[in-house]
């Protein structure tokens, strides 16, 4: 059994799996690249060995490398985190091959589910529905599409299979825009991407994207630990996450968890995992995909329900079964997530690099800050923009947006822009407050502006605040010049002047 | 000394009397003004109630953020404005308009090329940093100029990129 772990990842995933290690007394491997010296998993490891340049492909994806080092520093077992060499089926095989433990699933079960068509069987055969459409099946030509349309239904969505960012992707309502609208959404796919290959996909109006946390020993035993909340999202990135969902029941909790428990049966499962799933206005639950590795919003489970996914995810991989069985499985409170991302709200989410000066986390009751930053870090373009996570913890949903409101105005971070002023209209939103949002609300519906309006403004402040920081930068440039009029101190000065007038 | 300053498009004479005290607009305010460990954070107390800012200084105005809200600021003090009024006024608002980087990053594409007519928000370059492709649009009419960088470049923040005219 293994007693030091190296963890292939960095930024904030890498502490949080750091301080997991340190809490099971197991002494930690850091890897990490030139542009990663100063971060926060190097100096908080047992050790630490530089993996090659910033960018990702010479450093945090050199598997080969990665495993050599762990062998050399006699770690027994890698966390792969998330992102990365997570879901990489050949990697994980490496890692088992080089005898050590990869603490996650067998890579059996990363090539079921990485693979878009074999997962859909795979959760089919499962009795597990999935959204109807084409994705998986191969490259399909416009007459083989325009035959499978009505089977699947409409509306649906023409999609660009090397895509993402809604590019090349078309609504469609009926049969009749269908050629024009796949020439049209091929063409912006070719542009785009350089490949012009699209797949059919319903359309679920109002969908959620819920997902549910699973668990799974090497000995037969999944656990669910509940759903998470995930619809707020731009560009497919998930801004904000809470558990439970504000529209979950119990029959569908059990129901979906139900589903969630078998479809990690299928592929014999172990470790942490999730069910993506989206979730139509009625209800009705389909499959999207597994990720099977650890999740960024992770925590937010943790909180509701006590369990330490990550110390669970260790003990799995040395063996253990779970300490735990379905009817421990509770929900306390609710949790909810806000990612703090190097991006400008106010300039379209670009990202912001440079040093961070100054940082004053949110503390008190019910706050957890997973982080790989501080003030000094200079954040790179080479990596994802997230730089932290922030997590409250309520008694009620009510109580944990009050809380993170109060949180997200003590999170003072300077030197790049953020989105945290992102997170507070959402607070203020009263769709959000409602729990009445789908996975297009962030993007279609939501705006800064409109939170803000009818809200007290304050342009006489921001006036005497430019004017005041204008004039003191005038007068300071000004005292720089003059300095050298009188360089002893004024005390000295007065002291001479005392003498000389006695 | 007064300061002529623009708050989203609104216009505020702001005149520093002494360290304590400030007219707006003719109206004198007691304030009590602290910058926070040198750090572009200040702390503004006016009649008792405490204001916090962040303060951005870009090419073009002030960003000041005050309770969830971002103002864009122009502040230009008395000589500015005379000097600006015996030019006959004429703001520098002609002139190419100059892309820069943003933030160091990749360049993925340039979808135009010299000597071509673009519209106010027609894409211009997509810029690749943190994983994400951004597409920087022009910020008005004009015809492409010099182009000085192409796909596969790695540019410096503030890089200039390419004009517009």
């Amino acid at each position: 059994m293994f007693n030091k772990v190296l963890i292939a990842n960095r930024g904030e995933i890498a502490v949080r799996i750091l301080r997991a290690c340190r809490e099971l007394g197991l002494k930690t491997v850091a890897v990490y690249s030139e542009a990663d010296r100063q971060a926060m998993h190097v100096r908080y490891a047992t050790e630490a060995y530089l993996l090659g340049p910033a960018p990702s492909n010479e450093s945090y994806l050199k598997g080969d490398k990665i495993i050599e080092i762990a062998l050399q520093s006699g770690a027994g077992a890698i966390h792969p985190g998330y992102g990365f060499l997570a879901e990489r089926a050949d990697f994980a095989q490496a890692v088992e091959d080089a005898g050590l433990e990869f603490i996650g699933p067998k890579p059996s079960a990363i090539a079921a589910m990485g693979d878009k068509a074999i997962a859909r069987e795979t959760m089919m055969k499962a009795g597990v529905s999935v959204v109807p459409g084409t994705e998986g099946t191969g490259n399909l030509s416009d007459e083989e599409l325009l035959k499978l349309a009505p089977e699947i239904g409409f509306p649906l969505l023409i999609k660009a299979t090397a895509g993402g960012g809604g590019k090349g992707m078309r609504e469609v309502k009926s049969l009749d825009e269908m050629p024009v609208a796949l020439q049209s959404a091929r063409r912006e796919a070719k542009a785009a991407f350089g490949d012009d290959n699209v797949y059919l996909e319903k359309l679920i109006l109002g969908a959620r994207h819920i997902e549910v946390q699973i668990v799974a020993d090497k000995h037969g035993n999944v656990v669910h630990l509940n759903e998470r909340e995930c619809s707020l999202q731009r560009r497919h990135q998930k801004l904000l996450e809470e558990s439970p969902s504000p529209i979950m029941d119990e029959e569908l909790r059990a129901k979906m968890g139900e589903v969630a428990v078998q479809a990690a049966k299928a592929v014999h499962y172990e470790s942490a995992g999730t069910i993506e799933c989206l979730v139509d206005s009625d209800k009705n639950f389909y499959f999207l995909e597994m990720n099977t590795r650890l999740q960024v919003e992770h925590p937010i489970t943790e909180l509701v329900t006590g369990v330490d996914i990550v110390k669970e995810q260790i003990r799995i991989a040395r063996g253990r079964k779970l300490s735990f069985t379905q009817a421990d499985v509770k929900i306390n409170g609710a949790a909810i997530e806000c990612r703090v991302n190097a991006e400008d709200p106010y300039n379209n989410f670009m990202p912001s690099t440079g040093k961070i000066s100054h940082m004053v986390l949110p503390t008190g009751p019910g706050i957890r800050v997973d982080t790989g930053v501080y003030a000094g870090f200079e954040i790179t373009p080479y990596y994802d923009s997230m730089i932290s996570k922030l997590i409250v913890w309520g008694e009620t949903r009510a109580q944990a947006i009050l809380r993170m409101r109060r949180a997200l105005e003590e999170y003072k971070i300077v030197g790049v822009r953020t989105n945290i002023p992102f997170h507070q209209a959402m607070m203020d939103s009263h769709r959000f407050m409602g729990g009445q949002f789908d996975t297009r609300f962030v993007e279609e519906e939501f705006s800064l502006e409109e939170i803000a309006e009818g809200k007290e403004t304050f342009p006489e402040v921001a006036a005497i605040i430019a004017a005041l920081v204008t004039h003191d930068q005038t007068e300071r440039a000004a005292h720089v010049v003059r300095r050298g009029d009188r360089d002893t101190s004024n005390w000295k000065w007065l002291s001479r002047w005392e003498r000389l007038s006695k | 000394m007064k300061y002529a300053t623009t708050i989203d498009g609104k216009e505020y004479i702001v005149e520093i009397i002494d360290e304590r005290h400030v007219s707006v607009d003719g109206k004198v305010i007691e304030v009590d003004f602290e910058s926070i460990e040198e750090q572009p954070v200040f702390s503004l107390i006016v009649d008792g109630k405490s204001y916090e800012s962040y303060v951005y200084r870009t090419e073009e105005d002030l960003e000041v953020l005050v309770k969830g809200r971002l103002y864009h600021a122009q502040v230009e003090d008395e000589r500015e404005r005379r000097l600006r009024a015996a030019s006959g006024g004429a703001v520098a608002q002609s002139g190419p308009f100059q892309l820069k980087a943003p933030m160091p990053g990749l360049v993925v594409a340039v979808p135009v090329s010299e000597g071509q007519e673009v519209k106010e928000g027609d894409v211009l370059l997509i810029l690749e940093s943190m994983k994400m492709q951004n597409e920087l649009k022009s910020p008005r009419d004009g015809v492409v100029g010099r182009i000085h960088v192409g796909a596969g470049d790695s540019v410096e923040q503030r890089q200039k990129m390419l004009s517009v005219e």
